[in-house]
């Protein structure tokens, strides 16, 4: 009797491409069922000489055995393999919230993390401020015209100090350098107030301004500082440019612009060196510190950044506008 | 100020297009806009010298490194001073005081058409030829003048502050103003005439009919003149170049350029100029120290250079000494007083765009740097699926006495913007509420948003502020979804959503505790307190405080981040037992009136061998109950550090902690 050689490597190949355990007993049967070969090639021994018979049994039993190891040894497998329901997995996902940040959050964060690798330390600063922070020692004497830049909000209060909300984040550069060790390098983020309301205009916006007081300072590099910057901002080498302006808190100042697309020159922060007069009164010695300051409106880039065209949006509160940003 | 590119171009005899012109302003700081024909000068406060053609020709020149082209033709007087025409000035307000008499005036012609259309399109309205000259002059040569018609006037005049209270005059246009004591004023024997550098009276305003005239130049100090305007809301060409400081050298020459041109459209009879100075106001003198310059800047410019290019704004050499150079500054230059205004002037001329750049330097390393709570929390509530959001701080008085107690004073704005919303919000829920209300309408059935930001509060000495994040979770899902989950949010929903929250951020020593009242939550909630400190709230909303603007069931959480101190805790790692876990149930009855939380901190505070944690898995009122009770499971996790718990273990404590129940909460152990 002709015994096929390949029996096992066939069925364990087989067994390898077997999904369910009804497919398994089905080539299980083919193996070792009643009509499987190995079954049939038993009844068929007594046909057998007695010599040929020995050894044909004997190595059909080894046959048999390797087979059923076989199988054994897949059928664990191939049940806990299909031991599940088929699903249909196209089926849509539990509802689930986004969520995300705000927009000017995203952008204030992004302005932060160029500056945090330079060591630039943060500083949120009073809302609400005494006249004095926010503009006399900045430099603005009373009855100054360039108050009347600052459409300011006064409050009412008992005290002799006149309060208002602060017209620019720049209150927060005063308190540093009264009460922090030089060299000071720092960012004071957060919110502006203007009585000013209209659509390119809010009462309330976001600033980023920036400080350094050091040994050395130049306004080369402040400059490099900035263009870094931009292009960090960005992500593109960008055409800008440096134009004279006026500050009070700073001397020289400049307005900053950048080439932006189809749009030409766009203003996009305000710089300048410190004004001797600003860190006189913050008693720093001006023969051997000086200073840079820059500041910039976070909504005016992120309407840059993102394309947004009514500033408005940003304070709607409007999912359907909200939903559009990534977290 | 708007200026005729066709007029500007032949007064600066410059080929230039608008363009250009308009571009080599900008870069010498005068922010410039093209309108059609005209263009627009930004001029920023402190340039009040450029506000004339004269002003743009001097730095005009200085760009192109020229000196000023021309002359204007002028007749010529000789002034005189006599008490009968001008009898005093105060001299804190006013530095020089000049009037040019002209008697007899015959028929006068108009301007011709180009300077009425250069007067026009600055934005000057023509009155009448006399009147009209005197803006030309002043937009020529930077010198507001005020025509008064002689013949209405009561000779000597005078400039000084008003004695009397409650002076009234009729200004030209017919209104009446009461004149405010700090205002200073041209007054003749009659009384006031002009409120000074803003506006003259109507009746001594010149006519068709008019003859005699009263040409008035003169140095009013800005200082005097600031804000004055604005105090009789009349913001005039003339104030605006008062206030921002006008050359006191120039009112001779102003009236002798209004006379020379007055010649050309009108005869007269005579004509006399008086005037008076109060004090001669000196010509500063500035020190530019070049070698400072160079390292303040990053340049190396030479002395000379620097020299040219001062020169070439009118700056004039006193001394030199090497590297040193005092410049004696021109008496139209208000906003020059320092070293650092003249490094100014040198690196506008130089170019800020020529100015060489370095790279980025960094601040000294920052020791004992601390994560940012706000920063962590808010990335936290944006992982578990809230949008952020942003509003303006301003609320109604009724939404403010809505959400905050008696006890908080509103921070009040004097000029808010929107009458009906005078306060600085004092809680952050009024707008995150209006926020939920909108996009309901819009047809979202499920929102979760937060919002952080400043709260105020009036004390009795300034103000304080505080920061909050709250927000809110809004959860009405219409039905469940296809695959019949329940997707309910509870209270409890809440309470894990806070816990996973402050524990993933490492605040793993919080507790809650039963809230004292605050609005806007109801009964159902909760204070969450580390330490002393109370850090938050958290509940269901008392949704009768949401002034309709939400109606179904609504929890929320206000966060005080500035509370959340972020030194880390002593971290100490301990070593992980290599024994199992094991775990019983506890089946207990107990009265509905014992919160969890007792059972919690009774089981908390007793020291149990082996026991690692315990939770509560279940409750259960009703069937084999006895009424007012109520059945608690809890599933309590033994293991040892040391060795596999015997059963005997495990019993010891066990027992130690159903003692505990008995007796302590008088439980009834079930089996």
């Amino acid at each position: 009797m002709q015994i096929p050689q390949d029996l096992i490597e066939t069925a364990a190949l087989k067994l390898k491409s077997v999904q369910s355990e009804a497919e398994f007993f089905q080539l299980r049967a083919q193996y070792l069922g009643k009509k499987s070969f190995v079954v049939s090639a038993f009844s068929k021994l007594r046909d057998l000489e007695s010599d040929e018979k020995a050894n044909v049994a004997k190595e059909l039993n080894i046959l048999k055995n390797n087979l059923a190891k076989l199988f054994e040894a897949s059928i664990e497998h191939i049940q806990s393999k299909s031991d599940h329901k088929k699903l249909d997995v196209s089926l849509p996902a539990d509802p689930f919230l986004v969520g995300s940040e705000h927009p000017i959050t995203k952008i204030s964060q992004k302005i932060i993390n160029y500056f945090t690798p330079l060591n630039y330390q943060i500083f949120s600063g009073n809302e609400i401020e005494t006249d004095f922070y926010n503009f006399e020692a900045l430099n603005f004497p009373e009855n100054h015209p360039a108050r009347q830049m600052h459409d300011t909000f006064y409050l009412n209060s008992n005290s002799k100090s006149e309060y208002l909300l602060r017209t620019h984040t720049s209150n927060t550069q005063v308190h540093a350098m009264l009460n922090e060790d030089l060299p000071l390098y720092m960012l004071s983020p957060g919110r502006v107030f203007r009585c000013d309301s209209d659509t390119t205009h809010l009462p309330m916006f976001t600033q980023i301004e920036g400080l350094v007081v050091d040994e050395e300072v130049t306004f080369g590099d402040l400059k490099g500082v900035l263009i870094d910057f931009l292009e960090d901002f960005f992500n593109e080498k960008m055409e800008v440019r440096f134009r004279p302006s006026y500050f009070p808190f700073t001397e020289p100042s400049a307005e900053v612009d950048i080439k932006f697309g189809k749009q030409g020159w766009l203003e996009i922060l305000g710089c300048g060196m410190v004004h001797p007069n600003v860190l006189n009164g913050c008693n720093i010695d001006t023969k051997k510190f000086r200073g840079f300051a820059f500041g910039m409106g976070v909504e005016r880039l992120a309407m840059l950044y993102y394309g947004v065209t009514d500033i408005r949006e940003f304070y709607s509160s409007n999912l359907d506008f909200l939903n559009q940003f990534p977290s | 100020m708007k200026i005729q590119y066709s007029y500007l171009k032949n007064f600066l005899n410059t080929k230039l297009s608008q363009k250009k012109l308009s571009d080599a302003f900008t870069k010498v700081g005068f922010e410039c806009d093209i309108e059609g024909d005209l263009i627009e000068f930004d001029i920023t406060p402190n340039r009040g010298d450029v506000l004339s053609l004269k002003g743009l020709e001097r730095e005009f020149c200085a760009y192109q490194s020229t000196k000023p082209l021309q002359k204007l033709q002028t007749a010529s007087l000789q002034p005189i001073k006599d008490k009968k025409i001008i009898n005093q000035i105060d001299s804190t307000g006013c530095g020089n005081y000049h009037l040019m008499l002209i008697q007899g005036l015959g028929k006068i012609k108009n301007l011709d058409s180009k300077k009425r259309n250069f007067i026009e399109s600055a934005g000057i309205p023509l009155i009448n030829p006399l009147v009209d000259l005197g803006n030309y002059v002043m937009l020529e040569i930077g010198a507001p003048m005020h025509v008064f018609d002689l013949s209405k006037l009561a000779l000597p005049i005078s400039v000084q502050f008003p004695k009397a209270k409650n002076t009234s005059v009729k200004v030209i246009g017919g209104d009446d103003k009461d004149v405010k004591s700090s205002s200073l004023t041209i007054q003749d024997q009659s009384g006031i005439q002009a409120i000074a550098g803003i506006i003259g009276s109507e009746a001594s305003s010149v006519s068709l009919k008019t003859t005699n005239i009263a040409v008035e130049a003169a140095f009013f100090r800005p200082e005097i003149i600031v804000n004055q305007a604005r105090k009789y809301a009349l913001a005039t060409d003339a104030s605006h170049r008062f206030e921002r400081g006008v050359d006191p050298e120039i009112q001779q020459l102003a009236l002798e350029r209004y006379l020379f041109l007055l010649n050309q459209i009108a005869d007269y009879d005579s004509v006399a100029l008086y005037y008076s100075y109060s004090r001669k106001t000196k010509n500063k003198n500035v020190k530019l120290d070049v070698e400072r310059f160079n390292k303040f800047s990053g340049l190396a410019l030479k002395a000379t250079k620097g020299i040219t290019i001062l020169k070439n704004l009118g700056f004039k050499v006193i001394a030199r000494s090497k590297n040193i150079v005092t410049f004696s500054i021109p008496s139209y230059r208000f906003d020059i007083s320092l070293e650092e205004d003249l490094y100014e002037e040198l690196l506008r001329s130089y170019g800020y765009d020529n100015i060489p750049i370095s790279k980025p330097k960094s601040g000294p390393i920052i020791k004992n740097r601390q994560d940012n709570v706000l920063d962590n929390l808010r990335l936290g509530f944006v992982h578990s699926g809230f949008k952020e959001l942003m509003h303006m701080p301003f609320v109604s008085r009724e939404s403010f006495q809505q959400l905050n107690s008696k006890e908080w004073t509103a921070a009040e704005l004097q000029n808010p913007i929107n009458e009906n919303e005078p306060f600085l919000r004092g809680s952050l829920f009024r707008s995150i509420f209006a926020a939920v209300n909108n996009n309901l309408k819009k047809g979202y059935t499920s929102i979760k948003v937060f919002e952080a930001g400043n709260v105020f509060r009036k004390e009795k000495i300034g103000f304080t502020q505080f920061m909050h994040l709250s927000g809110v979770i809004y959860h009405h899902e219409p039905q469940q979804t296809w695959s019949q989950k329940e997707l309910a949010y509870d209270f409890f929903s809440l309470k894990a959503e806070i816990s996973k929250l402050l524990q993933t951020l490492g605040f793993q020593n919080f507790e809650f505790q039963k809230a004292t009242p605050l609005m806007p939550f109801n009964e159902n909630a909760l204070d969450i307190f580390i330490g002393k400190h109370k850090i938050a709230v958290i509940g269901e909303i008392d949704l009768s405080v949401t002034e309709k603007l939400i109606r179904k069931q609504t929890y929320g959480f206000e966060i005080y981040p500035e509370k959340i101190s972020t030194v880390p805790a002593n971290l100490k790692i301990l070593k992980t037992s290599k024994f199992p876990l094991s775990t019983r149930d506890i089946n207990i009855v107990i009265d509905k009136s014992v919160s969890f939380k007792e059972v919690d901190s009774l089981i908390s505070q007793e020291i149990i061998r082996h026991l690692i944690s315990f939770n509560l898995i279940n409750t259960f009122e009703g069937k084999d109950i006895p009424k007012g009770s109520v059945s608690m499971t809890l599933r309590v996790v033994f293991q040892s550090k040391t060795k596999s718990l015997s059963e005997s273990n495990i019993n010891d404590s066990m027992q130690k902690i159903l003692k505990l129940l008995e007796k302590k909460l008088n439980a009834k152990i079930r089996s």
